[in-house]
């Protein structure tokens, strides 16, 4: 062209923190429905879940009435909240007597379960559906290997932030496989008991998650868990210069800048004994607020702008790098107790990037893994809904500006989404597509 | 037909979208959450109506016209859903160009907003062909294929790609049309594009006849390519005349 290329307008960058929530959220989905699609569970796998721990109260059989089997499923849904709410409990106990060491021993050893147990089994699976020709040492040499990398992912965090990523997305997409052999009915009351327990959990004053977010904040610590978080969003307009910096997070550091290219302005909002109100009101401001907190806090080794960063910077930048990790994962059905979901909750990270809890992930999966296993349009309509419920929980959190629960708004429109489509939606479409009417 | 053909009639239907996610909306994150919510919208609308028409449902397949009663009203529901989407986005584009004053960025430009357009109409082509068309593919990743008798010259799942793939180009692009021609209160814009939507959809009536998909289609895919040079003029206008 022979003029300049325009200024970037306002489109370009707007809503990039929501994509980059939304992105491994959907390919985590996507991957649970392959698996549940491919792997085509028959009733004799229902057998073999049987034994697990969310069917102690009472095991589903297919002769069972409807009432039966939703009471059936009730006990078990209580049951399993019950487990969970007592080891969520002992955790915060744990955490707010500092025994960390153990709590991120504990959360490696879980993630190691997670990968090289259960991700073991499903490639069994795979092994034997599709008949892939492969001798038993090179099968644990590599599941070994792809078990102990992903122990290093979550536990260390020097790592690449792109294989942490999939880590997650991969243990997230694990456990919902595995929750998605449960009982039909069972599964879908226990999600709907998880999105209340977790309503619960997170609001209400005795709620052991909100202790755990109000000892995490007195201390200035990060709570130990398996939290996703997005990767900072890094902008490098020009429109930095000059501008001051606001930080939007909810729980806030003692901060010097680092970024050596600018002159560190720092809000006079920014106050090392203010925990968590930042004077912003409107989404917008989230935004650009977040997007201009990126010369702080841009660290994770790996990231492109590293030219930027000094050495001495690195040291600085320690602390707030290390969030994530500790604490485990999620409940899966052996012997081992299903571990807290610890933080369900969404919130914003120290470096002002979205974190989502891997429990979200996890029962988000199972609820379009069980809608997969009816039919392929319930499948798209919860997916719709649950990416609906999650925008709406973003938007809450950039107005309530404190940690808000993330299943809630989700699972009850995607059952809701799964209710309507199974009955109104299926047979009009049916009846139309059919005759080859279409509008 | 095996994994292969299933894809194939997949992205039959939704290829050119494809193509134009990947083009145009993947770059930019706000247009994917536009796509995203105009996909829901119009997911919600087809849930309203098929709620509406439960009782009545299933219908006799040998009578045509309580199907065109139920097309008359399903397009009209969705194009008094565009109505709305319109009146939102009025709004949503004070709340950006706010935002763009505050963050000193220029004001949306007019390809922006016509891009806006064309994501809102991209959602709702791709909804109507997963709605349509993908949720009934799953037989076709299997060993057979499956005729229907009043079109038995293709495979089933072949017609309704090609009929999603018409379908789908028309709600993209009369979106855009829909969106300028309010902008511009341009009389022959907002007439045109409702006009057009009733028309495609009666004319896949003619279905309804024995071999009569060898008529319909054609005629559709006169639609598709009516709606896509009227946008395409109306875009050209728009752009030389600034």
């Amino acid at each position: 062209m022979a003029q300049s290329s325009r200024p970037p307008s306002v489109l370009d960058s707007l809503g990039e923190e929501i994509i980059k929530i939304v992105t491994p959220v959907s390919i985590c989905m996507f991957l649970v429905v392959i698996l549940v699609s491919v792997l085509d569970s028959s009733s004799s796998s229902s057998s073999t879940s049987a034994a697990s721990m969310a069917t102690i109260a009472y095991s589903e059989n297919d002769s069972d009435s409807s009432w039966d089997k939703f009471i059936g499923a009730v006990w078990n849904s209580l049951a399993f909240v019950a487990i969970v709410t007592v080891v969520t409990f002992v955790l915060v106990l744990l955490f707010y007597l500092r025994c960390t060491r153990f709590l991120k021993f504990y959360m490696g050893f879980s993630a190691f379960i997670v990968l090289g147990f259960l991700g073991g089994e499903i490639a069994l699976f795979l092994i034997q559906d599709f008949s892939i020709p492969v001798d038993c040492i090179t099968f644990f040499v590599v599941l070994f290997n792809f078990a102990v990398v992903g122990v290093l992912a979550v536990f260390v965090s020097k790592m690449a932030i792109f294989v942490t990523q999939g880590y997650l997305v991969v243990i997230g997409m694990l456990v919902a496989y595995w929750f998605t052999m449960l009982p039909e009915w069972t599964t879908w009351v226990l999600l709907v008991a998880m999105a209340l327990y977790d309503l619960a959990a997170v609001l209400l004053p005795v709620g052991p998650l909100r202790l755990l977010v109000e000892l995490a904040i007195s201390r200035d610590e990060d709570i130990p868990a398996l939290v996703y978080e997005a990767r900072p969003v890094t902008h490098r307009d020009s429109g930095h210069e000059g501008r001051v910096v606001q930080r939007r997070v909810w729980r806030e550091r003692p901060n010097s800048a680092h970024d050596p290219a600018e002159v560190p302005k720092l809000n006079s909002t920014v106050n090392p004994a203010l925990h968590g109100n930042s004077t912003n009101d409107s989404m917008s401001n989230t935004n650009a607020a977040s997007i201009a907190n990126e010369n702080v806090t841009n660290t994770v080794a790996v990231q492109e702008t590293l030219s930027q960063c000094l050495e001495g910077e690195s040291e600085l930048s320690a602390p707030l790098i290390d969030h994530r990790i500790n604490v485990s994962p999620q409940g899966h059905e052996d012997a081992v107790p299903s571990e807290n979901l610890a933080l369900e909750g969404i919130g914003l990270g120290s470096s002002g990037a979205i974190k989502l809890g891997l429990g979200d992930f996890i029962f988000y999966s199972v609820l379009v893994g069980r809608a997969a296993m009816y039919d392929f349009m319930t499948v798209y309509a919860c997916y719709l809904a649950i990416i609906a419920g999650l925008g709406i929980t973003l938007m809450l959190l950039a107005l309530y500006q404190k940690a808000l629960p993330a299943l809630p708004v989700s699972i009850l429109l995607g059952v809701l989404f799964y209710i309507l489509t199974r009955l109104f939606l299926e047979i009009f479409v049916v009846q139309l597509a059919s005759n080859l009417l279409m509008f | 037909m095996t994994v292969e053909a299933g894809i194939g009639y997949a992205l039959i239907a939704l290829g050119p979208s494809l193509a134009l996610f990947v083009s145009v909306v993947s770059k930019k994150p706000f247009l994917i959450l536009t796509l995203l919510s105009s996909t829901l919208l119009w997911l919600i609308s087809l849930i309203v109506l098929s709620g509406i028409w439960r009782a009545f449902l299933p219908l006799k397949s040998t009578i045509w016209w309580p199907y065109a009663i139920l097309i008359i009203t399903s397009v009209g529901l969705q194009e008094g859903l565009r109505i709305f989407l319109w009146r939102a986005y009025k709004r949503l584009e004070d709340v950006l160009d706010a935002f763009a004053e505050r963050v000193s960025k220029p004001r949306l430009f007019l390809t922006d907003k016509m891009q806006i357009a064309l994501a809102g109409g991209l959602g709702h082509g791709v909804a109507h062909a997963v709605f349509f068309c993908l949720s009934l593919l799953t037989p076709a990743f299997g060993p057979a294929t499956f005729f229907i008798d009043r079109c038995s010259k293709m495979p089933f799942f072949l017609v309704s790609a090609l009929i999603a793939l018409a379908f789908g180009t028309i709600h993209t692009f009369s979106m855009v049309i829909a969106f300028n021609g309010y902008a511009e209160q341009n009389k022959v814009d907002q007439v045109f594009v409702p006009v057009v939507h009733m028309v495609a959809a009666l004319m896949t009536l003619v279905n309804f006849a024995l071999e009569g998909c060898l008529v319909g289609i054609p005629l559709l895919y006169v639609m598709a390519i009516l709606t896509l040079m009227h946008c395409g003029r109306m875009v050209w206008r728009r752009l030389t005349e600034n």
